[in-house]
């Protein structure tokens, strides 16, 4: 192929021009093969740069571009539009970053010259081993899967049926509502939780496009952003249903930690120990009382329950703990009530408040440390360790604990299945914390509410709404799907079927070919990593756009 | 299978010796044929000529009488062997495959790379008294015979490769049945099971595990600790000679490039070697320019980088079974320099190639807590 390269260098205002001897990185490149023209251009980035690079493309009948200029990250995608409106394939391009990584870095003219033209000739010594790259597009299918009909399935179906799509909602009981039905009130408004929730699953099966799974569970999952194929099995009749999606939604929620490993606590041992969850329930059946049907005189609510044996803190239980003490006082307004605390978290605008208007007579919060529940006649003893480490006691008649949350079961079954990997505390890994906290590493599938992570009702809503928008906004009813152009390629002669690609892609774009005992790339689920290439000991796998041949050239120019 | 160096069975079987362990190697397998514990035996046989051995897929019992469970030389390392025969799955036909422990520790390591299909072979080896160098048998056939057979009775392994006289695993069990010839009285021999495939096939043969292995197991112990003793003093004359970069380029620059090391090398399994590729096909400008930076360069270049290279690759699945250096025409020591690498690449990750076959590979393993010492040298 007869190669015609042209070199652009930006001066980036005065950002390369000041620091960089542009006149001498020409020169250096001038020369080099396949080289048709090197010009120095203001700022290639702006409009007027555009059409300067796109005029020069067609004055010089170039059939490869190299710019000069900033990080990739700025303005790569821009200078590939430029290319591609110029009518050549944007992957005959390469951007070298003389700006963050030379002029930013030194105030040394000279070493930064020196680098400049390195990068530059690594730039060129790259693009001349490109090959163009074609874009594909694919049908995709709106629909919409979504596991668990706790408080996140719910709110997330109700927003994306508005959008007339079908909606798939697979729970494994057999009601809807999660945890949050057995809550009574929220916090800390103290408005109704369980009624509401019950007016919400109410309207929810009367809309026509949202199909509702119970005591069912998700069985497969095969495919690809925009068309998934899932298999859902009902527990109870055992038939299976089959069908395609476009999105999948994972709201697993969460579940308690199994307080049979804090033996200390004495649950399950003796009678008025129990869960949060279990008193959730007692409370809304409007009968707190104990074992032995009378009124409970003082409670002692002990919190973290699980923390040091999960690591993390759940963020939720001290409110829900002070909400309980304002359960009790409503219904019992002489109680006595002892909260045992190793930390408090409340953070948030109106949380302190509820905190501070929760106190009063009766009402004691206790730092403590090594808490051990015994019997003592009919009423339960509480040794601990107050905060200037001395032992002490409390004796009470009911003692609630409040565990830490963990992940629901379904999720290690589900990540397994999926590939969708497991982040800390075993909950879903969100594809970045701070910048796609509700996407994972598989495009298309979304975490929501406490399947992430433990949070509260309006953090899970919030979640909710939020994987909606993404959801709405990525796969849109007859919009064509345009998967990853930086693929993994197996080689049919080169690969050993070790199959060691399997184990390491974490978006389950390798499938092994049992026939021909090779493994298979689905390049539609592909997202380009690179790791099956490292990975792989035979050499068999080579990136699109980053071929061993394509990084050799490149190094050898950047470390000559 | 088991982690340890030794069975964890306490319990074999003791056979007679008849005519020669041999023979009653082969009866056993007659015997098994007999009883359909397998359908087909694979298992050396002297060539035609006489002067080497190659393994065969027996199914006709007559025809091992002629073969040699435990040959003088190793032509063919039996992974090889078994991953050719199952690599592409092996569902119909049980084999009993009769190797060196060496050969079924590379059995091992392929199957962890599924070169192979180990479902429905049986693996069977033997206290190993080493291999002689290839070349002995090409050229004197007849006096290496006898050197071997003298050296089998009297456990001499002076006449061995020297790799071989650095082995402590000659008796590693690894496989599914394992044939003791140490520790007894010459008359009999040990059979003792490692598997529950193993096991079965003794229960279907009617072979009570009745007797006491003891003998066998301090007797390999011995052996395993003396040739231990020595291979760590070889390796420590071996790294002081060529512990630095002048003398490792001095030993490989008699290689002249003919890739035989690797190609006999029972876990080389990628079907392109890189250093074959087109990505070590450079062009005259690039020789040139490497020329120019270094002053000159020699043509082939990378002969150093191939071994480098190679040993990167394989050493934490090498099993020391001494092809390389066999197949080697210039006689560079590559199974002992690779021997002393892999011994070290391999404690770095409490790894023995070939030891079991449920410890997975170190470079398919990622743990977060590992090679602190490694991070400490790069800051």
């Amino acid at each position: 192929m007869n190669r015609k390269i042209g070199v652009y260098i930006c001066e980036c205002g005065p950002n390369i021009a000041e620091k960089i001897d542009i006149d001498k990185v020409i020169e250096a490149v001038t020369s080099l093969n396949d080289i048709v023209t090197v010009e120095r251009y203001k700022l290639l980035c702006s409009e007027a740069g555009k059409n300067y690079l796109t005029e020069q493309i067609k004055k010089h009948s170039l059939t490869h571009l190299v710019v000069a200029a900033c990080s990739p990250r700025d303005h790569q995608l821009t200078f590939m539009e430029v290319c591609e409106n110029a009518k050549i394939n944007p992957y005959l391009f390469q951007l070298a970053n003389i700006r963050e990584q030379c002029a930013w870095v030194t105030d040394n003219k000279e070493e930064a010259t020196k680098k400049a033209i390195r990068l530059t000739k690594a730039a060129i010594a790259r693009v001349r081993c490109h090959s163009p790259l074609e874009k594909k597009e694919i049908e995709s299918n709106p629909d919409i899967l979504i596991i668990g009909g706790g408080i996140a399935g719910i709110e997330a179906s109700l927003q994306l049926a508005h959008s007339n799509r079908k909606i798939y909602l697979v729970e494994k009981n057999s009601f809807l509502g999660g945890l949050i039905k057995n809550f009574e009130k929220k916090y800390p408004e103290m408005q109704p939780c369980s009624a509401s929730i019950l007016q919400k699953i109410e309207t929810i099966k009367k809309i026509s496009n949202i199909k509702i799974f119970t005591d069912s569970e998700v069985q497969e999952i095969l495919g690809f952003f925009g068309n998934f194929e899932v298999k859902v099995k009902n527990k109870k009749e055992k038939d299976i249903e089959s069908f395609n999606v476009g999105a999948v939604v994972f709201a697993t929620g969460s579940s308690l930690f199994d307080i049979n490993k804090n033996p200390q606590y004495g649950y399950g041992k003796f009678d008025n120990v129990l869960t949060s969850l279990e008193f959730e329930q007692m409370n809304l059946s409007k009968k707190i009382v104990l074992k032995n049907n009378k009124t409970p005189k003082s409670v002692a609510i002990i919190y973290c329950v699980g923390r040091t044996d999960k690591g993390y803190c759940s963020e939720i239980c001290c409110m829900y703990s002070i909400k309980f003490v304002r359960y009790l006082k409503d219904n019992i307004p002489d109680i006595k009530i002892v909260n045992f605390y190793s930390d408090l978290c409340i953070p948030g605008k109106s949380h302190q408040k509820f905190y501070e208007q929760t106190q009063g007579e009766n009402i004691d919060f206790i730092r403590a440390e090594n808490i051990d529940i015994t019997k003592k006649g009919e009423q339960l003893n509480i040794s601990y360790d107050d905060e200037t480490n001395r032992k002490k006691n409390c004796i009470v008649d009911m003692v609630i604990l409040s565990p830490a949350l963990e992940p629901s079961v379904d999720a290690a079954k589900l990540a397994e299945f999926t590939g969708v990997p497991l982040g800390d505390g075993d909950f879903f890994a969100e594809e970045h914390e701070k910048l796609n906290p509700v996407s994972t590493s598989t495009q298309g599938v979304f975490i929501a509410g406490c399947a992430q992570g433990p949070k509260s009702i309006s953090d899970t809503i919030i979640q909710a709404e939020a994987v909606t928008g993404k959801i709405l906004s990525s796969l849109i009813p007859g919009k064509k799907i345009e998967p990853e152009v930086k693929v993994s390629q197996i080689s049919e002669s080169f690969c050993i079927g070790c199959k060691t690609c399997l184990d390491i892609c974490s978006y389950g774009a390798i499938t092994f070919d049992e026939m021909n005992k090779i493994s298979v790339v689905n390049e539609v689920i592909c997202r380009g990593c690179g790791n099956c290439v490292a990975a792989c000991p035979s050499g068999a796998i080579t990136l699109k756009h980053f071929t061993f041949n394509q990084i050799y050239e490149e190094l050898k120019e950047a470390v000559q | 299978m088991n982690k340890s160096a030794e069975t964890s069975e306490k319990k074999g079987a003791v056979l007679p010796i008849k005519t020669s362990i041999q023979d009653s190697i082969k009866d056993l397998l007659k015997n098994g044929i007999d009883h359909c514990v397998f359908d087909a035996v694979m298992i050396p046989l002297r060539v035609p000529a006489g002067d080497s051995f190659s393994y065969v897929l027996i199914k006709n019992k007559s025809l091992l009488n002629d073969a040699f469970p435990l040959p003088p030389t190793m032509s063919v390392q039996g992974a090889k062997a078994v991953s050719s025969v199952t690599r592409l799955g092996n569902r119909n036909m049980k084999i009993a495959a009769v190797m060196r422990p060496c050969e079924i520790r590379a059995t091992i390591e392929l199957t962890k790379l599924d070169q192979t299909d180990l479902e429905n072979i049986i693996l069977i080896s033997m206290d190993c008294p080493g291999t002689m160098p290839i070349l002995d048998m090409v050229n004197e056939p007849e006096k290496t015979m006898t050197l071997f057979n003298d050296a089998t009775k009297s456990w001499d392994d002076t006449q061995m490769r020297p790799v071989c006289q650095i082995c402590d695993k000659s008796s590693m069990v690894a496989g599914d049945l394992h044939i003791g010839t140490l520790g007894t009285d010459k008359k009999s021999f040990f059979i003792i099971p490692n598997s529950t495939k193993g096991k079965d096939i003794l229960e279907k043969l009617k072979l009570p595990l009745t007797d006491s292995i003891d003998s066998w197991n301090k007797k390999v112990k011995e052996n395993s600790e003396k040739k231990l003793k020595k291979r760590q003093e070889v390796h420590s004359d071996l790294k002081n000679k060529i512990g630095d970069l002048t003398n490792l380029l001095d030993i490989f620059s008699q290689c002249i490039n003919c890739h035989n090391c690797m190609r006999v090398c029972p876990i080389c399994s990628c079907r392109l070697c890189y250093f074959d590729s087109n990505k070590v096909k450079h062009s005259s400008e690039e020789y040139l320019q490497r020329a120019k930076d270094k002053g000159s360069i020699r043509i082939l270049p990378d002969t150093t980088l191939f071994h480098m290279g190679r040993m990167m690759h394989m050493s934490l699945s090498c099993v020391s079974c001494g092809s390389c250096e066999d197949a080697c025409p210039m006689s560079i020591p590559v199974a002992q320099i690779f021997s002393m690498v892999a011994d070290e690449t391999q404690r770095l990750f409490d790894y023995v190639a070939g030891r079991c076959l449920e410890e997975p590979l170190p470079l398919r393993t990622y743990k977060e807590d590992e090679l602190h010492e490694v991070e400490d040298v790069h800051g």
